[in-house]
């Protein structure tokens, strides 16, 4: 194999070379070797030299090349000469030169910006990792804070990513693959080819199957992840928290399983709670008491030992009755019998309770072990959670009430335990750079060390009549919003008296009329802004609501000096090695294609914001002298990531050192990867931060109108209805849900030749799973067509395909399917677009995190007997 | 066998997190008893302050919380509150750098007779 030195994007006619870069067809962004033949990528395969992907590479990935050498990717900019915006609207494109795309681009950004910077919103997908910084930096520098990732973070990140900041200091979790010995997944598929670290994940979940390790899988369908496991459970759409809650209390109260030391040293077990339900404080220090049994008297929790502090017993602290927050959660969890959660979720009480057992027992609470001469905690345990238990309004408390099967025995990032990804750096070796760990705020609780953006998850903003047109300075749980595009966003404006409405958008790859909810609501708001440019390598959906396309450069002709940073998003947990990838540019743009970065530079030098721009990626991107970018130059975006790679790893580690060599890599320490022992932090078991949050958004949102109900802001997780399990209607008897198909990717892969057909030989992919049974009962046949009637009146076509791998009342639909772009011939008419029977409104997000409801009651019926 | 969390380790394996202290520098113009300070806004904050780049005076000893209170005096109750919590507590998503330093910590001590501040807000969301 000939590997290149200094990649040139100018192939000669004879080059045979195998050049390292990042995929970008999904998020899980692993490290791949591309092998480029007289100018062309012939095969991509992952990249054995880098942590992230280790050498493997999923069906998407190897796929890529059918992806950047589609003939209906987009080479000119294109103006749209039809003024009307709308489903059935033809934008009627002409092409255009650059110069004239970004004069009107750059002209309704001047105008806008004078005005009110935050009329402009700034949207994006998340496929591309990398374009974080792109495009935080430029809504930054343009000085609006309404910047949005479409449907990614809306379906899949305001619990998950929330829950894991607070409690995990990390974007997500994961087993701890390596020394787990029972892992119990509630809708998530980490390790079985989707997600973050996805092809890392994969490796190191099969080893562990391999190993022994035993995988009980939690979901209304078998498919990635529990077709592989040791066990499926199948369990009512969203009732996940009913089952959690249920385990941790068969575990606390009737087994007595529980990590007391763990709760002690590392939780808020011990806070002392007043009959207002808040800590009980010290006077004068404010700091949260806990009762000192040595002492037998109350102190503040920085003044006890560990081991003295109670975490059971009712006690007087001046006047007022008060228990270790502990002893609260263990009586609130009381109520969650077995047979309580058996109606709930349909999961037997015997079976939830050998569950219990099994969990607890396998924790071996108290054990440790010694990885590399240190002698740490062992939990080989995990409870894991993602998009599946979290995709409701219910999110928050179904994360929360996994996650507590983790903290009650101690199986928190110790060794074989639930993992954050990668939470504690204690960076380069050389240079000291990206270095982080979490810390504690007064209160004692843990604040994470890094994260994706500015605005942690821990300790929440203050509640404020909101300006941000998502609200999220009001609903602060909130991450991405569903009031850009919800049906009652303008009355949400109104209410709270917004001083501008958007009126710009700027749009990376987004395809947001797919990707949120019904295409109805979304399309109204998309048709709504005066203005929109959207960044694309295809004409999609959302594409054809734009003023101006511009086409974009695909992963394969694009340069990003960070394709996978932060190291909690995308690097695999567990021992092994920190790695830092390069996506580079192996071929040449086709046409007129240039990468957006670049684009974005320049029209913030055409607007006038160079300066501002420049001074966001110092920002961004933690830049320190002398690499900081001069507030005037004018920089292209290989100068600036060149700057960032000499500001991480030293000035002869510039980006012509990582076009060489793809990435950087250093060994990873125990008390990196298992540093929960190390860090003075505590974690909250009960979270009474909520009670004042709720209380401070009551008191803004119910003089307004809106009210807040406050059940979503207890401190204690419960069991929520999602609307769909209040529906009362005769004949809506199925919970409609919809799963991450392992073929595809959001809805970007269907245009994919290869993806397409391996989706077409998967029986799944493009049909609606039913329950064999069910059907059966209802005389309905595999490959009957049918509608699928939401109770609302919104309804998709789908053919059914029987199985006995989905809950008797679920329905279960592949991804984003049902394309109608013709700008996108491939994915045409493929497969059922689940999105449309999601309503988009208050009345299905929830009101502490704002997380959709991504179910949905309906009812089938044959095609023919509706027509 | 009931090991306790924190005799497990050697906490000492990890160093505590490490504050950039505030460079400072004396060009010798400065007022004995002040601080100059030169301020540069970027992004949302250059757009809603009447100066893009003010210059202040802070009377010694002075710490970055004191250059923001001065800030917020000049420019405002709606500025200061996109900088600072209620508790005067910085938010995190203002990144505040003093030359070209990142600085969290407001009660960091300014020992300096002139610094240059610069201040930007970034943004919070994320997906996937």
């Amino acid at each position: 194999m000939n590997m290149i030195n200094v990649v040139s994007t100018d192939p000669r006619p004879t080059d045979d070379v195998w050049i390292p870069s990042s995929c970008s067809v999904c998020y899980g962004t692993c490290s791949i070797l591309a092998h480029r033949v007289d100018g062309v990528v012939v095969k991509i395969e992952g990249n054995p030299e880098s942590a992230v992907g280790k050498g493997r590479l999923c069906g998407k990935g190897v796929s890529g090349i059918m992806t950047h050498y589609d003939p209906n990717r987009l080479t000119r900019p294109l103006r749209r000469t039809n003024p009307k915006k709308g489903l059935s609207e033809d934008p009627r494109w002409q092409e255009i030169s650059w110069d004239e795309a970004l004069d009107e681009i750059s002209a309704v950004l001047r105008k806008v910006r004078a005005e009110d910077p935050r009329k402009l919103v700034v949207q994006r997908t998340t496929t591309v990792t990398a374009s974080r910084v792109l495009f935080q930096t430029f809504a930054a520098a343009f000085g609006t804070p309404n910047l949005s990732t479409s449907g990614g973070g809306l379906h899949c990140g305001n619990g998950a990513h929330l829950i894991s900041g607070i409690m995990h200091a990390s974007w997500s979790i994961v087993p701890d693959f390596e020394y787990c010995n029972y892992a119990i997944f509630f809708g998530a598929s980490k390790g079985h080819a989707a997600g973050h670290a996805s092809c890392s994940n994969m490796g190191k979940a099969a080893d562990a199957r391999a190993r022994g390790m035993k995988m009980v899988v939690v979901d209304p369908i078998c498919n990635f992840a529990a077709a592989k496991a040791t066990e499926w459970v199948p369990l009512r759409v969203g009732t996940d928290a009913a089952l959690a809650l249920a385990m941790c209390n068969i575990m606390v109260n009737e087994l007595g399983i529980y990590d007391g030391p763990y709760l002690q040293a590392k939780t808020n077990a011990p806070y002392l709670i007043g009959p207002d339900k808040l800590y009980v404080r010290h006077p004068e220090s404010k700091q949260p008491l806990v009762w000192d049994t040595r002492s037998n008297n109350a102190h503040p929790f920085t003044e006890v030992a560990a081991a003295d502090m109670a975490l059971e017993g009712e006690f007087t602290v001046d006047g007022k009755r008060c228990r270790p927050s502990f002893h609260c959660l263990r009586d609130h969890l009381r109520k969650f019998t077995p047979e309580w959660a058996e109606k709930i979720s349909t999961i037997g009480a015997a079976t939830i309770r050998r569950l219990a057992k099994e969990f607890g027992t396998e924790a071996r609470v108290g054990s440790t072990i010694v990885i590399e001469g240190v002698t740490l905690p062992y939990r080989p345990v995990a409870a894991i959670a993602f998009r599946g238990s979290q995709g409701h309004l219910n999110s928050l408390y179904n994360f929360y009430a996994v996650d507590l099967l983790n903290h009650l025995v101690g199986a928190a990032d110790v060794v074989g335990s639930c993992l954050g990804f990668n939470p504690a750096s204690h960076g380069h070796p050389d240079t000291g750079k990206l270095r982080y760990i979490p810390s504690a705020d007064p209160d004692g609780l843990m604040v994470s060390g890094m994260w994706m953006g500015y605005h942690y998850p821990y300790p929440p903003s203050e509640p404020r009549l909101p300006t941000n047109i998502g609200m999220q300075d009001l609903f602060v749980l909130g991450m991405i919003s569903p009031f850009l595009d919800s049906t009652d966003r303008e009355e949400m404006w109104e209410r709270f008296d917004f001083p501008y409405r958007p009126e710009v958008m700027v749009n990376f790859g987004a395809n947001l009329l797919m990707s949120i909810a019904n295409k109805e609501a979304v399309a109204a708001s998309l048709a709504n802004y005066k203005f929109m440019v959207s960044f694309d390598l295809f004409l999609t959906e959302t594409s054809n609501f734009a003023d101006i396309v511009l086409p974009d450069c695909s992963y394969l002709q694009s340069l990003d000096s960070r394709s996978n940073f932060p190291f909690l998003f995308n690097l695999p947990a567990g021992m092994g090695e920190w790695c830092w990838p390069i996506r580079q540019p192996l071929l040449p743009p086709d046409g007129e294609q240039r990468q957006c970065a670049d684009v974005l530079l320049e029209i913030a030098d055409r607007v006038g914001f160079r300066a501002d721009l420049n001074a966001a990626y110092n920002a961004s991107l933690n830049m320190q002298a002398p690499h900081r970018l001069d507030r005037e130059t004018r920089y292209s975006y290989a100068q600036i990531c060149d700057a960032e790679l000499k500001n991480n790893f030293g000035p002869e580690r510039g980006l012509d050192w990582f076009k060489e060599h793809g990435l950087i890599k250093w060994k990873k320490k125990p008390e990196e990867v298992y540093w929960r022992p190390f860090v003075d932090v505590r974690v909250p078991i009960y979270w009474e931060f909520m009670l004042p949050i709720g209380a401070k958004i009551a008191a803004i949102a119910e003089p307004r109108g809106l009210k807040i109900p406050m059940e979503y802001y207890e401190p204690m997780p419960d069991f929520l209805p999602c609307v769909s399990h209040c529906c009362q209607k005769p004949d809506f008897d199925f919970y409609a849900f919809y799963y991450r198909d392992v073929v595809h990717t959001n809805s970007f892969t269907m245009e994919n030749p290869w993806l397409d057909e391996a989706a077409r030989l998967d029986p799944f992919s493009y049909t609606v799973a039913i329950n064999a049974a069910e059907a059966r009962k209802r005389s309905l046949h595999d490959g009957q067509l049918v509608w699928i009637e939401s109770e609302a009146g919104r309804k998709v076509k789908g053919r059914l395909k029987l199985t006995e791998a989905v809950h008797p009342e679920g329905l279960g639909i592949a991804a984003m399917c049902g394309h109608w772009s013709d700008g996108m011939p491939v994915a045409k008419g493929k497969g059922v677009f689940f999105n449309e029977l999601l309503e988009l409104d208050w009345e299905h997000v929830s009101p502490a995190n704002m997380s959709l409801d991504l179910c949905a009651k309906v009812r089938v019926v044959p095609v023919e007997v509706a027509s | 066998m009931n090991v306790r969390w924190d005799d497990a380790v050697d906490s000492t394996l990890v160093r505590s997190s490490v504050t950039p202290a505030v460079p400072s520098w004396r060009d010798g113009d400065g007022l004995a008893n002040d601080v100059r300070v030169h301020v540069q806004l970027f992004g949302a904050l250059a757009s809603m302050a009447i100066e893009r780049a003010p210059n202040l005076v802070v009377p010694k000893p002075a710490t970055l919380g004191n250059v923001v209170t001065a800030l917020g005096e000049r420019l405002g109750g709606a500025f200061l509150a996109r900088v600072v919590d209620e508790t005067g507590v910085k938010h995190r998503y203002c990144r505040l750098f003093v030359a070209g330093v990142p600085i969290e910590d407001l009660r960091t001590p300014i020992d300096a007779d002139s610094i240059e501040i610069e201040m930007i807000l970034l943004n919070a969301s994320e997906g996937g």
